[in-house]
């Protein structure tokens, strides 16, 4: 690849830019910010530096060099193996978390540049289900995986999730070996495959695909774990110490690779990228 | 719970919970007592060589019908002090690192490996959190799918969350027939889903936790027959049922190419759950 000088040589993203004199406030102290400022600073607070959700297809949008955004259409199954239903029935559940969200399933999935390598990006959206892996998320994985090995491109993994989809029940759990198989398939094939964990990030994501990348980056006081903080304070009594589960403490335990700020984070995909993509095509 | 809950359905939701307390039966046969009885030889090896022991998994080389095979197993205990002990079956990062690392040394020598899952789930704490519970997983999976000798699963009484499917990835998986295997225990379920753990009963009746679900989804590969009225009544039939299954996979696939196997497993986990 042709390195330019210039710590961010490649053009990043362009968010649309919009006119409107409507104001958004950050959730964490609500500071104001008029029209597209706040898209614009990738929904990070400048005062407090709290970073909001990003929903996938934005978060893609924000990662891939300009221009250079592929979204690839999937056909998933819809499945309801338990014909689930908890007061309202699962299939309708999902109806209504694709009227809401706009989005087919929790993964977005797209090709981009990132810094000229060839990638496939896979996002997932929190506001979908709580980014639960189902059946269809866990399709959708193992497709991107196979998408980078066919056509050797990095993978980067947003993630951003509560765990499994319950409404699945078992079909649910087997998602973790189905991601597994995907991710074993990019490393075999000696592609580099980065993963960024996103508020919050629990359960059977991070026990299988999130944490299983070359590279894991955190986002800055994001939450991740295994069990949450809820079911261990009622499960053993232990009283949580201060910042438990948060990025930063994940960095101090030794188990993700850096705690990176939004809006340095495509650079860092850049350098990455760079030492690492010689496989990709 | 709704006002318009009905008789049929308190009764239909307490007979999915007892499914549950059977499989949950402290009298049913541990990982220990399958090992005792259906293998010889057994010399456990202790330690995950990083940080600690974790008595929740047990593991090391015996014999199954005379051929040598790495058993690994998850176990419960069976009084008060052997459950305090072995933490109920739940496992930290540690216990899955010693998995991991038996793993290894069966493909270094050649030893089929046999995982026995029973566990309600991963242990959730504090001390788990902090040494990577959730890495220590995920590595189990990556390592189990790669690994190159033959690996059977054996669900004995309780499969519940990644904390059982850290062991489940085998080329056969079998089940007691009246074992659970399950995404998360009913209790959390019922936490995350109606944000009461005590309406467990209503969250088994939906999650339908029996492995009759598993087998019919294919993560379960074969059943295996309890003497009425379960494994609990007659602890040495029911091994003895295991066993004869577990020799018989074990002959099954001892006769596959391990690179077919490789890509059948890989295949079969590339396709789970639909």
């Amino acid at each position: 690849m042709i390195t330019r000088p210039g710590s961010l040589p490649h053009p990043g993203p362009r968010l649309q830019r919009t006119t409107s004199a409507d104001t958004v406030a950050c959730p964490g102290c609500g500071r104001r910010y008029v029209g597209d400022r706040y898209e614009r600073g990738l929904r990070v607070c400048a005062s407090c530096g709290l970073h909001a959700r990003v929903p996938a297809a934005l978060r893609a949008e924000q990662i891939a060099d300009r221009g250079t955004l592929d979204v690839v259409p999937m056909a998933l199954p819809d499945r309801d193996p338990l014909q689930f239903d908890d007061g309202v029935p699962y299939p309708q559940r999902v109806a209504e978390a694709r009227a809401g969200t706009g989005s087919d399933e929790v993964f977005t999935v797209a090709r981009a540049a990132v810094g000229d390598v060839a990638t496939v990006l896979a996002c997932m959206d929190f506001g979908f289900m709580g980014g639960s892996l189902g059946s269809a998320a866990g399709e959708a994985f193992a497709q991107a995986c196979e998408l980078a090995v066919a056509e050797r491109r990095a993978l980067i993994a947003v993630c951003t999730s509560g765990g499994a989809r319950m409404q699945e029940g078992i079909a649910s759990l087997a998602q973790m070996a189905r991601c597994s198989a995907g991710t074993v398939q990019v490393a075999a094939a000696s592609l580099p495959y980065i993963t960024v964990l996103a508020d919050p990030c629990f359960g059977g994501v991070t026990a299988s695909f999130a944490t299983q990348g070359d590279v894991i980056i955190a986002e800055p006081g994001a939450r991740i774990g295994f069990a949450g903080g809820r079911v261990i304070e009622q499960a053993t009594h232990d009283r949580l110490p201060d910042g438990f589960q948060t990025a930063e403490f994940l960095l101090a335990h030794g188990m993700v690779d850096m705690v990176v700020d939004r809006r340095a984070l495509r650079s860092v995909l850049v350098r990455l990228l760079s030492a690492y993509g010689s496989a990709t095509r | 719970m709704s006002a318009t809950t009905s008789i049929e359905q308190t009764e239909r939701e307490r007979a999915a919970f007892a499914a549950v307390e059977l499989a949950r039966h402290p009298a049913r046969p541990r990982a220990l007592q399958v090992i005792s009885r259906a293998f010889t030889d057994f010399t456990e090896q202790r330690g995950d060589r990083l940080f600690g022991d974790d008595r929740a998994v047990v593991g090391g080389p015996a014999k199954l019908d005379g051929t040598w095979v790495m058993v690994i197993g998850q176990e419960k205990g069976v009084d008060a002090m052997s459950r305090a002990l072995h933490n109920f079956g739940m496992p930290h990062p540690e216990g899955y690192r010693k998995q991991q690392r038996l793993m290894r040394s069966a493909e270094k020598f050649g030893l089929p490996v046999i995982c026995l899952i029973d566990t309600p789930a991963a242990h959730p704490g504090v001390g788990a959190e902090e040494r990577g519970q959730a890495w220590a997983i995920a590595e189990s999976l990556t390592v189990t799918l790669q690994l190159r000798v033959p690996v059977i699963s054996a669900v004995l009484s309780e499969g519940g969350s990644g904390g059982a499917l850290a062991l489940g990835l085998g080329d056969r998986v079998l089940a007691w027939e009246n074992a659970v295997y399950t995404v998360a225990p009913p209790e959390t379920c019922a936490a995350i889903l109606y944000r009461d753990a005590g309406q467990r009963a209503r969250a088994a009746l939906a999650m339908k936790p029996g492995v009759d679900t598993a087998h019919a989804l294919g993560m379960v590969d074969e059943l295996v027959a309890e003497p009425y009225p379960g494994a609990h009544a007659h602890p040495d039939i029911a091994i003895a049922a295991l066993a004869g299954a577990l020799v018989r996979n074990l002959d099954e696939l001892a006769r596959i190419d391990i690179n077919t196997l490789l890509a059948e497993r890989m295949e079969r986990y590339r396709r789970a759950g639909g």
